[in-house]
This record gives C-alpha cells, sequence and structure tokens, in this order.
C-alpha cells in the first residue's frame, strides 16, 4: 500500500444536503445479491482473488504468541500449495492482504511473519478498540505505541458519542489527530455504524473520515450486535465515490464482521464492482475483516479442484 | 453474446475479475416441448386441442433464431370450442362452494411451486427475458396471487354476499407482456366462479403450460382454456355466447380499436393499456437510491414499457452524472444467464426501440447509450434520452422499452403539470424526502399507481389500475375482484347491436322544433333555460322544445341545447373541479343534505309535476320521498371511502384512494324523472365528481325545479344541466375529449354509440344497453355496485424506515 489520502479541509456543506432513504438502500442490498454471480473458473479465480482482500485477524483476549504465529503462518501460505497448482497459481504469490491483531500482539505478528519471510503488513486495531470510550490522550499513545512497535497500519474506532450528539468538527479534529499519530503506517477508520443510529449518520460520518485523511473506511469492529451489512456497505460506497468525485483521492473500503462463507465474499466483491468498479478491487482499496472465512474459501477451492467436498481434516487449521 | 466468448482460465480472470458466463440450463423446457412432439396447439377443455389444416407459426429462441416449436393459429371454429367448454364449465365451477375453489387454487399454486423450474426457464428461453426476474419476482408473485384469491373465494358468500360470478370471461394477451398479466386476471376470475378463454399472442408456450398444469389437476377441467391465435380473433371471442367480459392488455391504439369494434356487442370491455412509466425526482430525494429507482422501472426486465423521466432542474448535472455511470455497469446478454439485468425483448421491440431513438436524435435529442451489451444481435442498450425539445412529437409518444426520456422541471407545481400533461395515466414513482412534498405529489398526480421513494412494487392485495387513456380496469385487491363480479340477478349481457346503426349520423342534426299551443295546467309555470355556471342560460340555439304531458297537452317548453351549450357546460364542470375536490367529505354530505332539505320544501310542486306526466298522486309523493332519502344516504356516505391495505413485502402502508373520476356526464334516464336524476347526481357528487347533467327527455321539469335550488346552495358550476335533443346531446358528450366519464340510460342505440365513441379518450362508461332499471330498489338506486362507478381507485405505497 502506497498512496495516502491527504484528506481535505472540514466542507460540512458536503454532509448538510445528504439524503439517505433507509428501504430504498435495503432493496438495492438485496437486489445486489440476486443479480450477479460467478461459476465455475470465475468463481475459483473471484475466490483466490478474494482471499488477497482479507485482513486474516484474531482479536481474542485469550490471543497469545502462539496463535498469532499460527495466524502469521497461515496469513502466508492462505491455501493448499496442491490446489493453488492445480488452478495454475502457484507462482502469483497468494496471501492474505494483511494480519490484523491486539496493539499488545503486534510484536508478537511482526516477528512471526518476518522469521516466515514475507513482508504482510500487520495491522492493529486501536484507540480503545472496541468501545473507543478512553481518554484521547491515551487513544492518540495507544496508535503511536503500536507503529512503533512495527504496525503498518492502525485500524482506529471513532467516538460514537461525537456522531450521535452531531459534533462532526469534533470528529473531523480526532481523526485528524489519529492521522497525525499515525506517521508513516495507514489510517483505516472504523465506523461502528451499528452503533450510529441511521444511514444518514453513517454517509456522514463516512465522509467525515475520509475528509480527516483516512485511508480506508471500515464498516464495524466485530463486536457491535450488527457488523457489516450490504445496506450500510452501499452508503459508505457512495461515500467513498462521492469523495473520489469531488477531489479525486480514492479511499478504500473494509467490510468487517459477520463474513463468513466463501458465498458471503463473492457477494462483497461483486458489489465493490458494481458500486465503484474494477479499479477499487485491489488490495490498496478493499480489505474484508475476516478469521474464519478463509477457511470456507479454501474448502470451496478444494471442491472446485478436485470435484469433492473436502472433510475437516483435510485442510490445515488457522 | 456471453456464452461464445472465448473462455479465460483462471489466472487472467484472477487479473480482470470480469464476470462469466452463468447458464442456466433449459434442458427442462426443451423436454416439455418434446413430450408435445414440438407442436403447440390449445388448450381446451383439459385436453391439447391440435386441429388439422391451420397455419402455423414458428417459436424462436429470440437470440439465436433456433426453432423451438411450431404453433398453430386459431381459426374461428377453435375459438367457438373454447368458449363451448367453458360455458359448460361455468355452471358447475360457479355453483361449488367458495371453500372448493379456494382448494383448488391452493393446489394450483402448489402446483406452479412444484414445476417452478420449467416455468421459469421455459418463459426465459422463449421470451428472452433476464431469469432471474422470471425465477425471483413473477413466480413467486404468480403463487402469491393463487394464494390471495384463494382466500379471497373461500370467503367469498360471507363478504361478498349479493354479488355474483359474471360468467365467461374473455382475456386477451399482448405479445410483449409477461405471462403474470394473465395470472393477475385469471386468479381473481377464476377464485369468484368465472371460467375463462384466454386469447394468448402465437409462440407463447407459457400460459399453455400452465393452462395444461391447471387442467391436470382434475375436476375442474373447463374453467381455463388457452386458444393461440392472433389479437385480430378477439372480437370472435367477445361476441360468442356467454362471454360476460372481454379483458384486454396492451397497446392503446389495439384498445381503442377493440373498444369501437366491441360497441354494441355485449360483453363489457376492461382495458388496461400502454406500459410507459413516470418518474420523478425532485432536489430532496436521495439521487443514488432514485437511479436506482430508474434501473427497476426501465432496465431490469420488470416493465414492459419505457420511463418518462422528470428531474429537477437543480439536480439535473448531478442525477445525470450518477445515472450514467450507473448505466456504464448495466449487463444485457442471454436472459437465461444468472448475471445479467437485461435480455431482449424480440425484432419488433428492438425495431419499436432504434425507431424512437432515430426520430428523438432528427427531432434534436441527445441520446446516451451504455452498458456491457453484446454487440452481434438483438441486444438493445440502456438508453436515456435527453434535450428533447417539449413540443416535438417524440415528447408526446409513448416511450418504448427500454428508453428513459429525461426532462428537467422547475418547481413541483409545475412537474404536476407535466406529468398530468399526457393521455397516460398508468404508474409514477415520486422520489423526495420531504414528506409534505412527496404526499402532495402523490395525491396529485393522475395516475393509477404512485410509489413513493420505490418503483415498481406489486402486491396481490394492492390494487393496480389507470386513468385516462391507460384504462380503467383493475387487476389486484378488491377491486380486482368487482372486474369479475355483477350484482346478483343482472340479467346476461346479449348483443344489442343495431344493424342500421351510422356513427357518423348518429344524433348530429336536431329535427326543428316549433310552437305547441299554449301552455296549460295547474302547476306553476317551470323555470325555463339551461342550468349553466350557476345560473339559468338561453341555449345557444335561442329556440325551445316543447314538452308534452301524459294526456297529449303542452306542459311547457325547455331550451334546446347543442354542441355549444355543452362545452360551455363542461368548461363550468371543469373550472368548478378544483375546489370541490378539495372539500372535505363533510362539507360534502353537508350540501347533499341541504339539497334534501329544499326537495323536501319543494315536494307539493315536484309531485304535481310528476303527476302530471302520468304518475299516480301518491306514487310521486312517494318518489320525491325516496329522493330525499337517496340524497341523505349518499351524503352519509360520502364520509367512508378509501381505506389503508397491508401488503406483505412492504414495511409502511398502502393507500387504496378513491378519486373523483373528474368531469362526468349523466343522461337521465325517462322513466323515474326525479329519483333517477336524485340517485345518480348523488353518487356522482358524494364521490367529488363535478357533473354535466341531460335530463329525463320526457319530463325534465322536476330537474329544472330542483335546479333553482342548487343555483343557491351549490357551488358555481359543479352541477350543470342541459335540456335538449337527448340523442345530440349524448354525441356532443360522448365525443368530447375533455369529459372524463360518461353515464347513459336511454336507447340501445345511444348506448352503442356512447361506447363506439368513449374510444376517443377512453373515458370509462356505464350504459343501460335500452334496458329500464328499477331505481326504487335499494340494489339499484343505492347498491354497492354504484360507489365503485363513481369513482377510481388509485394506490399509494408509502414504505417506511429509517
Amino acid at each position: 500500500m502506497s498512496a495516502y489520502n491527504p484528506g481535505t479541509e472540514l466542507d460540512l456543506s458536503w454532509i448538510s444536503k445528504i439524503q439517505v432513504n433507509q428501504p430504498a438502500v435495503l432493496r438495492r442490498a438485496e437486489q445486489i445479491q440476486a443479480r450477479r454471480t460467478v461459476k465455475k473458473e470465475w468463481q475459483a479465480a473471484w475466490l483466490l482473488k478474494a482471499v488477497t482482500f482479507i485482513d486474516l485477524t484474531t482479536l481474542s483476549g485469550d490471543d497469545t504468541p502462539s496463535n498469532v504465529q499460527r495466524l502469521c503462518y497461515k496469513a502466508k501460505y492462505p491455501i493448499r500449495e496442491d490446489l493453488l497448482k492445480a488452478l495454475n497459481m502457484h507462482d502469483k504469490d497468494i496471501t492474505t492482504a494483511a494480519v490484523c491483531v491486539y496493539p499488545a500482539r503486534v510484536c508478537d505478528a511482526v516477528k512471526a511473519l518476518k522469521a516466515a519471510g514475507c513482508t504482510i503488513p500487520v495491522a492493529s486495531v486501536a484507540t480503545g478498540f472496541p468501545a473507543a470510550q478512553t481518554h484521547l490522550k491515551t487513544r492518540l499513545q495507544e496508535i503511536i505505541l503500536a507503529v512503533e512497535d512495527g504496525a503498518m497500519e492502525i485500524d482506529v474506532v471513532i467516538n460514537r458519542t461525537l456522531v450521535l450528539t452531531g459534533q462532526w468538527e469534533a470528529l473531523y479534529d480526532e481523526i485528524r489527530q489519529f492521522r497525525k499519530a499515525c506517521g508513516k503506517a495507514h489510517l483505516k477508520t472504523i465506523l461502528a455504524t451499528g452503533e450510529l443510529g441511521s444511514l444518514t449518520n453513517v454517509y456522514k460520518a463516512s465522509m467525515i473520515a475520509m475528509m480527516a485523511g483516512s485511508d480506508f473506511i471500515k464498516t464495524s469492529t466485530g463486536k457491535e450486535t450488527v457488523n457489516a451489512t450490504f445496506p450500510v456497505a452501499i452508503v459508505m460506497l457512495r461515500a467513498i465515490r462521492d469523495f473520489f468525485w469531488k477531489t479525486g483521492n480514492k479511499v478504500g473500503f473494509k467490510p468487517a464482521g459477520g463474513i463468513r462463507s466463501a458465498k458471503d465474499s463473492l457477494a462483497w466483491l461483486s458489489l465493490m464492482k458494481e458500486e465503484l468498479g474494477e479499479e477499487w478491487l485491489k488490495p490498496e482499496l478493499f480489505r474484508i475483516g475476516a478469521s474464519t472465512l478463509l477457511s470456507d474459501i479454501e474448502r470451496q477451492i478444494y471442491h472446485h479442484v478436485t470435484g469433492r467436498y473436502a472433510a475437516y481434516h483435510d485442510l490445515p487449521m488457522s | 453474446m456471453a456464452a461464445t466468448r472465448a473462455v479465460p482460465r483462471a489466472r487472467e480472470i484472477f487479473n480482470t475479475l470480469e464476470y462469466g458466463p452463468v447458464p442456466e440450463s433449459h434442458a427442462c423446457a426443451l423436454a416439455w416441448l418434446d413430450t408435445l412432439d414440438r407442436c403447440l396447439g390449445h388448450y381446451v377443455n383439459g385436453k391439447w386441442l391440435k386441429p388439422e389444416h391451420r397455419n402455423s407459426v414458428p417459436c424462436q429462441d429470440p437470440i439465436t433464431g433456433e426453432n423451438l416449436a411450431t404453433c398453430l393459429q386459431a381459426q374461428a371454429e377453435d375459438v367457438v370450442a373454447a368458449a363451448e367448454a367453458s360455458r359448460t364449465a361455468l355452471e358447475n365451477w360457479s355453483g361449488v362452494p367458495g371453500a372448493s375453489r379456494a382448494q383448488h387454487l391452493t393446489r394450483l399454486a402448489k402446483m406452479i411451486q412444484k414445476h417452478q423450474r420449467l416455468l421459469w426457464t421455459l418463459e426465459s428461453l422463449v421470451t428472452g427475458r433476464a431469469v432471474r426476474e422470471v425465477r425471483d419476482r413473477d413466480i413467486p408473485l404468480a403463487q402469491q396471487l393463487l394464494q390471495h384469491y384463494a382466500v379471497q373465494a373461500h370467503t367469498q358468500e360471507e363478504a361478498l354476499a349479493g354479488w355474483e360470478p359474471m360468467g365467461v370471461i374473455g382475456l386477451i394477451l399482448p405479445p410483449t407482456f409477461s405471462f403474470l398479466e394473465m395470472m393477475w386476471r385469471i386468479c381473481p376470475a377464476l377464485a369468484m366462479g368465472c371460467t375463462v378463454v384466454v386469447l394468448v399472442p402465437p409462440a407463447s408456450p407459457t400460459p399453455l403450460l400452465l393452462a395444461q398444469l391447471a387442467g391436470e389437476l382434475g375436476p375442474f377441467p373447463g374453467i381455463l382454456n388457452m386458444i393461440s391465435g392472433p389479437a385480430s380473433l378477439g372480437p370472435v371471442l367477445a361476441s360468442q355466447p356467454g362471454v360476460q367480459k372481454v379483458a384486454f392488455c396492451g397497446a392503446v391504439e389495439e384498445g381503442r380499436a377493440l373498444r369501437r369494434t366491441l360497441a354494441g356487442i355485449g360483453p363489457e370491455l376492461g382495458l388496461a393499456l400502454g406500459a410507459e412509466s413516470l418518474l420523478l425526482l425532485t432536489e430532496t430525494a436521495d439521487v443514488d437510491s432514485a437511479v436506482e429507482g430508474i434501473v427497476d422501472a426501465a432496465w431490469s426486465d420488470r416493465s414492459p414499457g419505457g420511463l418518462r423521466l422528470l428531474i429537477q432542474e437543480s439536480v439535473w448535472d448531478e442525477t445525470m452524472r450518477r445515472l450514467q455511470a450507473r448505466m456504464g455497469r448495466l449487463r444485457s446478454g442471454r436472459g437465461l444467464d444468472g448475471a445479467v439485468d437485461m435480455g431482449v425483448r424480440g425484432a419488433a421491440a428492438y425495431e419499436l426501440a432504434q425507431r424512437y431513438v432515430c426520430e428523438a436524435q432528427s427531432q434534436g435529442a441527445q441520446v446516451f447509450q451504455a452498458g456491457d451489451v453484446p454487440l452481434d444481435s438483438p441486444f438493445f442498450p440502456p438508453t436515456l434520452v435527453s434535450d428533447l425539445p417539449p413540443a416535438s412529437p417524440c415528447t408526446q409518444a409513448e416511450v418504448p422499452w427500454p428508453l428513459v426520456v429525461a426532462s428537467p422541471f422547475r418547481t413541483a407545481k409545475e412537474a404536476l403539470a407535466m406529468a398530468n400533461g399526457t393521455p397516460r395515466g398508468g404508474s409514477a414513482s415520486v422520489w423526495c424526502e420531504r414528506l409534505g412534498q412527496a404526499l402532495e405529489l402523490g395525491y396529485r398526480l393522475q395516475m393509477g399507481t404512485v410509489w413513493i421513494n420505490a418503483h415498481g412494487l406489486r402486491d396481490p392485495a394492492v390494487p393496480t389500475g389507470g386513468c385516462k387513456e391507460s384504462g380503467s380496469s383493475w387487476h389486484g385487491g378488491l377491486d380486482g375482484l368487482y372486474e369479475y363480479l355483477q350484482p346478483s340477478g343482472t340479467p346476461a349481457r346479449l348483443p344489442y347491436l343495431s344493424e342500421n346503426m351510422n356513427y357518423d349520423t348518429f344524433g348530429l342534426a336536431v329535427p326543428s322544433t316549433l310552437p305547441a299551443g299554449p301552455e296549460t295546467g295547474p302547476s306553476p309555470a317551470p323555470p325555463y333555460g339551461l342550468f349553466v355556471g350557476g345560473r339559468f342560460q338561453a341555449p345557444g340555439s335561442r329556440s325551445s322544445r316543447p314538452i308534452q304531458d301524459s294526456h297529449g297537452n303542452l306542459h311547457g317548453y325547455v331550451a334546446e341545447g347543442g354542441a355549444k351549450d355543452i362545452r360551455g357546460a363542461v368548461e363550468a364542470a371543469h373550472q368548478a373541479a378544483p375546489g370541490w375536490v378539495s372539500q372535505s367529505p363533510g362539507t360534502r354530505a353537508a350540501l347533499l343534505w341541504a339539497l334534501a332539505a329544499a326537495l323536501e320544501r319543494r315536494e307539493s310542486t315536484l309531485a304535481l309535476r310528476l303527476e302530471r306526466q302520468g304518475v299516480e298522486l301518491k306514487a310521486a309523493k312517494a318518489e320525491v320521498e325516496l329522493s330525499v332519502r337517496r340524497l341523505r344516504a349518499w351524503g352519509a356516505r360520502a364520509q367512508t371511502q378509501g381505506h389503508y391495505l397491508q401488503v406483505t413485502e412492504l414495511r409502511g402502508p398502502v393507500l387504496r384512494l378513491r378519486e373523483p373520476l373528474g368531469v362526468l356526464a349523466i343522461v337521465c334516464p325517462d322513466e323515474w324523472p326525479l329519483l333517477a336524476f336524485v340517485s345518480l347526481l348523488a353518487l356522482a357528487l358524494a364521490y367529488g365528481n363535478t357533473v354535466v347533467l341531460v335530463p329525463s327527455g320526457t319530463c325534465p321539469f322536476p330537474v329544472l325545479d330542483v335546479c333553482q335550488d342548487m343555483a343557491t346552495l351549490l357551488p358555481v358550476g359543479l352541477v350543470n344541466v342541459v335540456t335538449g335533443d337527448r340523442d345530440h346531446l349524448t354525441r356532443c358528450l360522448a365525443l368530447h375529449q375533455d369529459v372524463q366519464a360518461l353515464w347513459y340510460f336511454g336507447s340501445a342505440q345511444g348506448s352503442q354509440f356512447v361506447e363506439w365513441a368513449s374510444a376517443g379518450n377512453l373515458k370509462p362508461v356505464w350504459v343501460n344497453r335500452g334496458c329500464p332499471r328499477a331505481w326504487d330498489q335499494e340494489a339499484k338506486g343505492t347498491g354497492p355496485e354504484l360507489e365503485l362507478r363513481a369513482a377510481r381507485t388509485k394506490s399509494l405505497w408509502l414504505p417506511m424506515g429509517d
């Protein structure tokens, strides 16, 4: 990932007139899944592509060096070598896009990836993840420490209080400070859309986050009751397109939470393709935050190659 | 074409991330055609009918042109056979309890569920429409329709007491519509106990398959008969004995021609015409969602027609940018591909679209086309036409599939003027986030269906219809049921065709009238003049017509009204219309009650007038009394109109509004000169119509007496009464393009003329076919049938959510 979103001055006129009609967005969300589908070789290729978008994630209280190490290994070798060979894809260096952990596990992950000899970036959540109900000072400190430990990407959560009380300037200022604290690391801003109250707020928060210089906007922490849903994604993608049309800067999108099946991942890919186009279908601009998705994709690839459904023990655990 | 593109390997796809073909196997459709030896006949009385020596047309794959089957074209005798089968089945089917019919329909719904793959692949294969649309929308909706109407059949005896099935229904379908149009009509007809003959266009196997599925259910084989043949057989079907109603959906001009042909033939005619829809996008809209609405309306293989798009000028550029970007992502291809938005519609639709585009360009329009569309075949790309000059012929013409014609508007008021300024009144959507404005637009659009912030939603419980030239029949909901019901005891509709009818000369000239002796008699001198615009006026002809009493003595003179007087009366009624429509039902009721009180005060005069026309004094008094009661009854009922519906797939209500027909012309019968007049007038006013009325020819004086009260009580122009030669006045009214509905009670010839002439603006008409009506009976004078006649239904969809 190279380009950064420089952001813009805060311009509240970009969000003041916005209208989002929720029932219409829900209908679009239903349709999009029924209107596009891929089969056979196309499905296999799309699934492999989906692997390269995954931020392979573990965010648990019981994370230890050993399971982080296993995760990193899986990130480097996400699909069984023989399956890739069968598809003639073994030389494409297919890895996941990043590994995503808590700040305290960044060191473990960096070490493990180095040992595996690969350059997959480590992403760290920060800023009082997942609730963001801590002091701004400690939230900023958290970012700085994670970057020092070697995190290349920081997934910050926004302060929902500011959204729900309409303090858009304050939100912009906070994210600006996060951006500064990130330094060379990329800033991915989690909007926690399940707690924003309305789709209109989702649009506004997306636009503010992009104006403040986020390189990615991300749906959710995975810890809210409602996670990555299509209606929310449609609104965020429309905000990304509007921001691109206004500034020429491409901001990435990361749905996270609840994406578990290979079929889901295909739907997300076609959603990106339909709403933003092929140019957004690269790891620099699209990520899927997931932990169990990868194994389902591997099972589908197994089935595509062998014509059989895999047993649990046929594929390595992650 | 998707299927013939070179197949790239996974490596290449990995880089491009393109879509691949997602073919749906149509093997089962071909296998079904094989069971019929690839030859489709007709389905009559539960059996395939394949008569010999018939012409045949090929049924082709619309993309490859491959011959899938041959279809026999029906001749008149095949239609006769089908009507015969329906007539025979009717006795049995209409006699069984509603619960049994409900069961039968439920079984058919299950049958469809069991064979859905066959249905959707066959439909998509033959019509070229995207399989997704057929599979995910049409088939489930067909099942829902059967289930919805099964419930209606189940409760028929209780809920619809006083109504009976009409009899044999003829249904004529156009070539470009989906089989669903047939389902919308046959489900309520069958549920209510009617039997149906469907005339399907050649080479449409899906309706035939449905008929076969229904026929194989067993005990009632003849209730649904399917004849495959050209629309020119329509009049043959209509004139079969026993056929009581003909339902037609298709192009406006075909409907008009059919209306003229069927004048006087007998069956009622229900028209649903045109396919254009309208989308109105205001500056407060969620533009991205509205763009999806446009895609739903025009480029999703959902609607058979094109879209007229009105965009508020302040968001014109933004909308165009988004719309054009969205168009670039549409995919068109073989209908049986699971990942296309649009399929094909055959050569005729292609040429129609092409012709429109060429003409629009020659008239100065900008044409934008985009999308992933195969170049090598009959695929027509999504097309956006803009900058069409307002007065150019294309602006007036109906927009064909798959075109969107966009024009800007400045204010909501102007948008209404533009939207209501076409002869079409089918469906429209309003995209607007301000509740007040959205409702204002929703209520004031002259359309059968209006969706707020959505487009193209359908549900079996919601009536769908139109106004103006979109026809005035409904399908769906209760209104859809009444299309196939009649009040119990209605005599069969027989042909009343007059052999020596000349439409060019009927009522053209008014025989001149001369003075006929002195006015005699005890009653006070009747008022003289035409009651137009709230006062008595001299007729344009400046001549009068004598009215005799029952002894042949001169009772008095009435003004001899003519074409110019009708014109003036219609204008006055139009001017009064907006004021009357906006009155609350309570105000309308109060005025009708005031009129009732005035009638009571005039009782003795009115009774005397009736007595001079040969009514016994006691009966005359009773007629006046009953008239007073009628006014009060309709006044009271003015308060209970419209209701809201709860719909399965929508969060939020659908309002079923009852809107006035507009300027309504009433030609009163000669019989019951006061009672019939009052019953019709009170009904019309209660529902918000403004009226131009021709009173009884033999006894117009009581009406003129009442006019004296109306002059003081009612708003100016609300009711206009024109006396004179009834045939001549009828002719003027029936041919008037701005009279929005016409009720005629007179001769058989007059009825036939009215039916014929109504084709001009396709106004709904109610004629008595020369049969007198017992106005003193409750059912005939205040029955629910009359309520249905006096207003039209509009469905207003209000999705909710935040």
